[in-house]
Order: structure tokens, then C-alpha cells, then sequence
């Protein structure tokens, strides 16, 4: 099989193809790894040979660059899925410049070009509690409430209001789990990670969701719509599976089935057919 | 209700003028209907059940003369959501919306019972009216959640209606905050938040450390997964939190320097948060809070500090770091915190059950709480039972009470056809008990000693269709994810744990592992700074002290014997059971399944990628999950 960068790099030697493609002098390239590269990437495998890898396209669509492709071809027994993340690295010159290696499809990284404005009269609440004697996590809480999620530039102005170092208060921000710093959807989902949920089924809803928003845990849609989060425990342990909504709303007893039919019903209202 | 101390003095003047006459108190006597408001019945439909029940009450112009009252949490949330019509006192669980309009008709206009609607015995199928007559109630000895579901939780009046402050009066009253400590360590409790120091002991140390300031702090930042007490104590009760920590600070403070008081809360209870800052106004207005405590002459307030997500500030020197607006890290504890704790000062915490057991210790007595309990383990403790178990709800018993009592007698056992694996206590730190050791009794020493812990009273019941495995690695990625960071053992040490928890669900591990967990697991307990680090492993520990044989399965024949590691197990259908009725045709998400209609299905294994929805919408039971061995032996021996 071809790579598209010339190289024959699954196609194992002795096949007929790598007999033709022998004797031609492909041109050399040196791997050079762009500066933000964190290396190469390769699918992982199991011990039996086969790759774990069950083409959720959940990379394919985070990856910022398009440089994923996944491709079912029944014909290939042993590798079905053309999976070019595979040496991502090294295939940097291909369609579009694209592989700049920063890792979004293994980190889950938040897809690019989702912003809102940020409108600095709602920062004067936080401010007012700041001065009232709210402390950093209760400022921070506020500022969350005002705009969903934590923008750089309001923890820069509630370091200078309280006269901390922006270091001091990035840390705190990102240490607590509750604290966003990229924006949120219109609908938090948040699935419950509590023991009672996990024991009732709670990863594979959280899969589910996954499979149907097409985005990972942490991430947003990138139509603005959903988030996906999990929570470790909201206390509604005898509904379990539990999935809260938003802050208001909690459904209880989520299957992975009631899982999508929720993502189903919630995109049909925002999109009218 | 309790009578006053000494109802003619200042102190209980004071306290009969801190109620309003005027105000509606629930009543066992008048005619009410009480819904309950706690997280559970809120998300199994409170609000529109809410909403029919005053269209039907305005509808038949009963507006006036019935009042609806919203409870906090009764406990029995498998049912919800609950409502239950005074004065008959008749339980109704599980409504709809729908079932309203009769239940007004019968049970409050008229005085009958709606039979179709009542709770139904599971072992005897009879129809039961009452609460008290239900085991789940029946059998349960409640001090802390006695209110609960009683009282309007945004009342301060119905509060004080049932014998409320009055411990506060009593103590004030006395003016002798020694004799509180004597009493509360009489009592012989002991914290309720999981290490189980005594109560008293910790106000002794506190008021003996001189400091500017004393803090008294009330732990809510209940973290641990399938743990709801002190939520429910919070959504249901919040003054008996604040009467207890007024005592607190009266017992630390009294006569030494000024006291002031937190709660740090959670985040994700916003109920709770909600009631408490209500109950904490009402509290300031009725000058049983604030300056001048109820004319005596004592100051103190609480103010609420709320968490935002992170485990570890469960633990006291986390928590105060928090609150002092840093990341939640603890520190060694070489010096404590009722020494240094929150800005340097002398800090008493304690958690909300705890509290909550104050004012009925005051009331009642030092020997009427010992009475109850064991040798070391005095009162009751409230568990949150859930998993898979019939009733899954709160439940307060003396402690000493055995395993089998709480789950079987009380919780009514597991459901239908599933046999009793384990059960685990104490969240993440605590560990998985099997059924063998089901009639021991329930205190801090003999979890301890069999390897789990009291916690904070999370009671998770699993059945076989849970791995344990599968269920120890749940455990280890939370405390790998909510390791603080701060110390290496934790840190890496419980990361390492997880990987090779993973290698043996995925069917690749090997019996050196075991004996690799075992040493790996000490050393974090040795090595690890706080308590979280120090209990992380005891998941591990105690399902290899159980559950070796599960363990020993998956790495010695590759199999999962509850079918749940998914590298080990496949998805088939039983020709003979499926019908060809579609549903799980339409409902696969990889299109995996293919066949005509009505006639057997089949999974095309590469591309089923196991997510089980499959299995769930099958009414036939015609989807066996069956042990995917044969294929992986092979890929092993290549």
C-alpha cells in the first residue's frame, strides 16, 4: 500500500508491489520534527499484534489539521483502517501542510476556533466580591458563573485586583477540577463518575456520549453546542447513572441508549429540520 | 419537643423571642402534604409533581386550608419521588403527575388511601401506609436524620418548633464551656468524617492552643464517590449543623478570644449551599447567630467557603490551604491543625455529621448517646447505601450493627436473581469486604482490621455481574487523577498501581504483578504525605486479600468472570432467543449488527466495539456476553 508521501511503509517487503517499487530511488527526506513536536506517533498494539485502535474517529475529528484519515476497507484483514496519524510526524509535508504534532488527537485537545466575546461589565461582580472579602476560589466561582468559563484576561485582572502573581492564580484556577479555562458549550453534559454510577454502567454512557457529541471528555462541540464533562459525584446515587444537565437539570437511570436519544432530541430543537 | 432548660431565664426569653408566632409550622396534627425536596427526588420528577399538586389544590380551592411542604431528603431515594399527606401520615412513592388529582381526592379531601400508589412490601407484596411501618424505616435508629423530612429546611421557626437551639440555650445558659468538652467526650464520640478522632478530645486540644483567633470549620467537601450523608444533613437539617458548630465555638472559644466559623462545602450540591446560606440568614435574623448570642454575650458567625472539585481538600490541611486561596495541597502534619491550622491559627474541624450529633448530646445527655453503639464506637451512623441493592436511600444505625442487617434487613437485599459479591466502605480509601464477613458489626476498629474503614459512610453493594478488577482500577484513576501532586510516592506510585491494574483487565498480566501490587501498595502507604496517599492502596489490598481467585482468573485463563474487562469478552446473540425484532439493529452505533427482520441477528465482532447498548434494549435476553478466550490465548502464543 502506497503512502501518499511515496514511501511504501506497511507494505511488507517480498509483496508484489514492493518488487515493483524496488528499484525505483524515492527522494530522502530527514524527520524533522516541527518546535511545539512532542514526537512520533504510532497506534499502540497489543501483545497478540493487533491494534487496539476501534476507529471511533474521536482523533480524526479533534486533530486541528485534518492530517487523520480513517477509512474502512474490508479487504484489509490485518490493518482495516488506513490510520495516517501513524509516523504523524514524519509525514509533515503532506496535504496542507498539516501535522504541526501538537498532540490534540492523544490529549484531547479543545478543537480550534471557539471563542466568544468576552464582556468585561460582567467582571465587575467579581470585582465587588473581591473587594468584599471573597477569597481567590470564591472570585474565581463568580467569574465562572459570569462567563462560563475562566478567560485569560479576567484571571489576569483578578490577579491585579488582589494583588497576586498571575502565576498564583493560573495555578489555583487549574488545579481544581471544576474550573474551565476554555468555553463551554450551551449544554453542560456532566456524567456522574461516582462509585454507585460506575458500578450501574457510568463508563460506558460516558462512551456513548462521546461516540454521539463525536468529541471527547473535557472537549466542546464545535458548533458551540454541547460540552462533555464527567463529575465524580453528585450525590443521587440511588438514580444511577446519573447525568446532570446544565446546573438545574438531573436525569437519572442513563443507559448508553438514552445516552444518544438525549444528544438526538437536543440537537433536533437547536436545529430545526 | 424538648422543654427548655429553664424556660424563665434570659437566655430562654430570648430564645421564645426568636420565634415567630405568626409563622406556619409543620405539625403532625394539621393538614399538610409533604413533598421532598433532596437531590435524589428532585431528579426523579419533584418539580412537575410539584407543579400538579397546586393546580389540583387551587382547582378544588384547598389552597388555604392544605399546605405543601418541601422537605429535606427522607432517605429512602430509591422510591422517589416521595410524598407523604399529613396527619394520616401515608407514604406515597414513586408519583407522577397524573396520580395527583386521586390521591387529593381520597387521602385529603376524603380519609382514605390510595392502595394502588402505596409502597409495596418486596417480601410480602402487602401494600404498607405508614413509614413506620415500612423495615426500611421501621428498623432504623435515627438521631441526626430524625427532622429530616419533618421539617421545612427554610424554616427556622419549624426548626425551633421541634425542640431546635434549645441545646444552644442549655449551654449558654450554663456558661460553662469546660463542661461542654467533658460532656461531648463523655459521650464517647467520635468524628464522623472517617479517621474517627474523638470529638471532645479535638475541642480540648483546640482551646488549649493559644491563638489571635480560633476557627471552627465544619467539613462538607464530601468527596467521596457514593457517599450523600452530609448533603442530605445539609439539604434537610441546616440548623442542627449550625446549633452544633455555635456549641463547637462556644466549647473552644468561650472565655478565651474571639471564634469564627466556615463551611466548606462542595460545589456540585448546590441545594445545600442554597438552604445553608437561607438557614445562616435566618439564623443572623433571629440573633441565634451573629453579635450577642442570644443576649448572652457571645460572638460568632460562619461564613460559607465552596470547594471546587478537588478530593483532597477533604483532608484538614488541604481544605484550610483552600480556603486560604491556594491549590488544595496538604502539608506533613507534624504540627496539627487544632495547633496551626487555617491562617496560622488554632482551627477545630469537624465533619457535618458530627456537628449534627452535638445539639442531641447536649439535649439528651453523655450517657443516652454512650448507651447507643458498641465498646469503642459510640451513637449511630448514617450510611449512604446504594449499588445494587433493592432499597438503595440513607440509613442512620447504632454502631455495632452487622453488615447483613444493613444491606439485607434494611436495605432489602439485592435485586431479583443477583447474588451478593461485595461491598465496599469508605470511598476510594476504604476497601471491598465479600460476603464471608457480612454478620461482622460495623465499627472504626473491625473495618479497620479487616482491611476497609468507616469513611465518611459510603456503602456501595455490588453483585456478580461486577468485576472486581474492573472495580479496584475505578478506584485507582480516581486517586490517580485527584492526587494532588505534591509527594512522589502518590503520585507516581498510584499511576504505577492503575497501569498494572490495566495490564490484568486487559488479560495481559502476569502472577509477578501481584506480588508487585502488594509492594508497590506499602510503600505509597509508608511513603505518602496525607491520608489520601496513605489509603489509596487499600482498594488493592483488600480485593487481593478477597478477591484473589477473580484476580488470579483474568491473568492465569484470560477470562473475566463477570464479564465485564472488555479485551477479555465478546458480544453474540443466541439465535434461538432472538426474535429479529430490530431493536438492537436500529440501536448500534457501529452498525455492527446485521440480519432481517424477524429472523436471528448476528454481531460482526470487528466492528462491535462492545459498548453494551445492545444487550440493554434487548427484551429477549437473546445478547450472552461470553468470554472472548480462545482468540486471545491464541494471540498470546504468538
Amino acid at each position: 500500500m502506497p503512502r501518499r508521501n511515496g514511501t511504501t511503509a506497511t507494505e511488507p517487503k517480498g509483496s508484489a508491489l514492493y518488487e515493483v517499487l524496488k528499484g525505483i530511488d524515492f527522494e530522502r527526506r530527514e524527520l524533522v520534527h516541527k518546535p511545539r513536536g512532542v514526537g512520533l506517533f504510532d497506534l499502540v498494539k497489543d501483545k497478540g499484534g493487533a491494534y487496539k485502535c476501534y476507529a471511533c474517529t474521536l482523533c480524526e475529528r479533534t486533530c486541528p489539521v485534518d492530517c487523520i484519515e480513517i477509512d474502512y476497507c474490508p479487504e484489509f484483514e490485518e490493518l482495516p483502517f488506513d490510520v495516517e496519524a501513524e509516523r504523524a510526524a514524519a509525514l509533515a509535508t503532506l496535504p496542507g501542510e498539516s501535522c504541526g504534532a501538537n498532540a490534540a488527537c492523544v490529549m484531547g485537545e479543545q478543537p480550534a476556533g471557539f471563542m466568544p466575546e468576552i464582556d468585561m461589565k460582567l467582571f465587575d461582580a467579581v470585582i465587588a466580591g473581591i473587594r468584599g472579602g471573597s477569597g481567590l476560589v470564591q472570585a474565581l466561582h463568580s467569574t465562572q458563573e459570569a462567563y462560563g468559563f475562566l478567560p485569560r484576561v479576567a484571571l489576569e485582572n483578578i490577579a491585579e485586583e488582589m494583588r497576586l502573581p498571575f502565576s498564583r492564580v493560573y495555578g489555583v484556577a487549574t488545579f481544581y477540577g471544576q474550573f474551565r479555562l476554555a468555553p463551554v458549550g450551551k449544554y453542560i453534559i456532566d456524567v456522574c463518575m461516582g462509585t454507585a454510577c460506575h458500578v450501574a454502567g457510568a463508563p460506558l454512557v460516558v462512551e456513548a456520549f462521546s461516540q454521539e457529541l463525536e468529541v471527547p471528555v473535557g472537549a466542546t462541540t464545535p458548533d458551540g453546542l454541547f460540552t462533555l464533562q464527567t463529575v465524580n459525584c453528585v450525590g443521587a446515587c440511588a438514580l444511577a447513572p446519573v447525568v446532570r444537565l446544565g446546573e438545574d437539570e438531573t436525569i437519572g437511570r442513563v443507559g448508553p441508549n438514552e445516552a444518544r436519544k438525549l444528544v438526538r432530541k437536543l440537537r433536533k430543537a437547536e436545529v430545526p429540520a | 419537643m424538648t422543654p427548655l432548660a429553664k424556660p424563665s431565664t434570659r437566655i430562654g426569653k430570648a430564645l421564645k423571642a426568636a420565634a415567630d408566632k405568626s409563622a406556619y409550622l409543620a405539625d403532625d396534627k394539621k393538614a399538610e402534604i409533604r413533598v421532598c425536596a433532596g437531590t435524589a427526588c428532585h431528579a426523579s420528577g419533584r418539580l412537575a409533581l410539584r407543579k400538579a399538586l397546586d393546580k389540583a389544590l387551587a382547582e378544588r380551592g384547598l389552597t388555604d386550608t392544605v399546605t405543601v411542604v418541601e422537605t429535606g431528603c427522607h432517605g429512602f431515594c430509591e422510591e422517589g419521588p416521595i410524598v407523604v399527606v399529613r396527619p394520616q401520615g401515608l407514604f406515597y412513592p414513586r408519583l407522577k403527575p397524573k396520580d395527583i388529582a386521586e390521591i387529593i381526592e381520597t387521602s385529603v379531601v376524603g380519609d382514605g388511601i390510595v392502595e394502588r400508589l402505596l409502597y409495596k412490601d418486596p417480601a410480602s407484596g402487602e401494600p404498607l401506609a405508614h413509614e413506620k411501618d415500612i423495615p426500611f424505616y421501621a428498623l432504623q435508629d435515627r438521631i441526626v436524620l430524625a427532622l429530616n423530612g419533618k421539617i421545612d429546611p427554610y424554616s427556622v421557626d419549624d426548626y425551633l418548633n421541634h425542640g431546635g437551639y434549645t441545646a444552644l440555650a442549655k449551654v449558654l445558659e450554663e456558661g460553662d464551656p469546660m463542661g461542654v468538652i467533658d460532656e461531648v467526650e463523655a459521650s464517647g464520640l467520635r468524628g464522623r468524617g472517617g479517621a474517627g478522632f474523638p470529638t471532645g478530645r479535638k475541642w480540648r486540644f483546640c482551646r488549649g492552643n493559644p491563638g489571635d483567633v480560633h476557627y471552627v470549620i465544619c467539613n462538607a467537601d464530601e468527596g467521596d464517590p457514593g457517599a450523600f450523608m452530609d448533603r442530605s444533613v445539609l439539604e434537610g437539617n441546616p440548623h442542627s449543623v449550625i446549633e452544633g458548630m455555635t456549641i463547637a465555638a462556644y466549647a473552644i472559644g468561650a472565655g478565651s478570644g474571639p471564634v469564627e466559623g466556615y463551611v466548606y462545602v462542595r460545589h456540585e450540591y448546590p441545594f445545600a449551599v442554597e438552604r445553608l446560606r437561607a438557614a445562616l440568614a435566618q439564623a443572623r435574623e433571629r440573633g441565634l447567630l451573629g453579635e450577642n448570642i442570644l443576649g448572652s454575650g457571645f460572638s460568632f458567625d460562619i461564613r460559607i467557603n465552596q470547594g471546587a472539585g478537588a478530593f483532597v481538600c477533604g483532608e484538614s490541611t488541604a481544605l484550610t490551604a483552600s480556603i486560604e486561596g491556594h491549590r488544595g495541597m496538604p502539608r506533613g502534619k507534624h504540627i496539627r491543625t487544632v495547633a496551626q491550622g487555617l491562617w496560622g491559627q488554632p482551627t477545630n474541624l469537624n465533619n457535618v455529621e458530627s456537628y449534627a450529633n452535638v445539639p442531641w448530646i447536649v439535649n439528651h445527655g453523655a450517657q443516652a448517646f454512650a448507651a447507643k453503639g458498641t465498646e469503642t464506637s459510640k451513637g449511630t451512623k448514617i450510611f449512604s447505601l446504594t449499588g445494587k441493592v433493592v432499597n438503595g436511600g440513607l440509613i442512620e444505625v447504632p454502631m455495632g450493627a452487622t453488615l447483613r442487617h444493613v444491606i439485607f434487613d434494611i436495605g432489602g437485599g439485592m435485586l431479583p436473581g443477583r447474588e451478593f459479591k461485595a461491598v465496599q466502605l469508605g470511598g476510594p480509601s476504604g476497601g471491598c469486604l465479600p460476603a464471608s464477613l457480612l454478620d461482622d458489626p460495623i465499627d472504626f476498629e473491625s473495618l479497620v482490621a479487616a482491611g476497609s474503614m468507616m469513611g465518611s459512610g459510603g456503602m456501595v453493594v455490588v453483585d456478580d455481574s461486577t468485576c472486581m478488577v474492573d472495580f479496584v482500577k475505578f478506584f485507582l484513576k480516581f486517586t490517580a487523577e485527584e492526587s494532588c501532586g505534591k509527594c512522589v510516592p502518590c503520585r507516581v506510585g498510584s499511576q504505577r498501581l492503575l497501569e498494572i491494574i490495566e495490564r490484568i483487565c486487559d488479560g495481559l498480566g502476569t502472577l509477578d504483578d501481584l506480588e508487585r501490587l502488594e509492594t508497590l501498595s506499602e510503600d505509597i502507604i509508608e511513603g505518602s504525605l496525607c491520608q489520601l496517599g496513605g489509603s489509596a492502596p487499600n482498594p488493592v489490598l483488600s480485593t487481593l486479600r478477597y478477591f484473589r481467585e477473580e484476580i488470579e482468573a483474568h491473568i492465569v485463563e484470560h477470562r473475566c468472570p463477570a464479564r465485564v474487562c472488555r479485551p477479555l469478552i465478546k458480544y453474540t446473540i443466541d439465535p434461538d432467543a432472538c426474535t429479529g425484532c430490530h431493536v438492537c439493529f436500529g440501536a448500534c452505533p457501529t452498525q455492527a449488527i446485521s440480519g432481517e427482520r424477524k429472523e436471528a441477528h448476528v454481531i460482526d465482532q470487528k466492528l462491535c466495539i462492545k459498548c453494551d447498548t445492545c444487550r440493554q434494549v434487548c427484551k429477549f435476553d437473546a445478547i450472552p456476553v461470553v468470554d472472548a478466550q480462545p482468540a486471545l490465548a491464541e494471540g498470546r502464543q504468538q
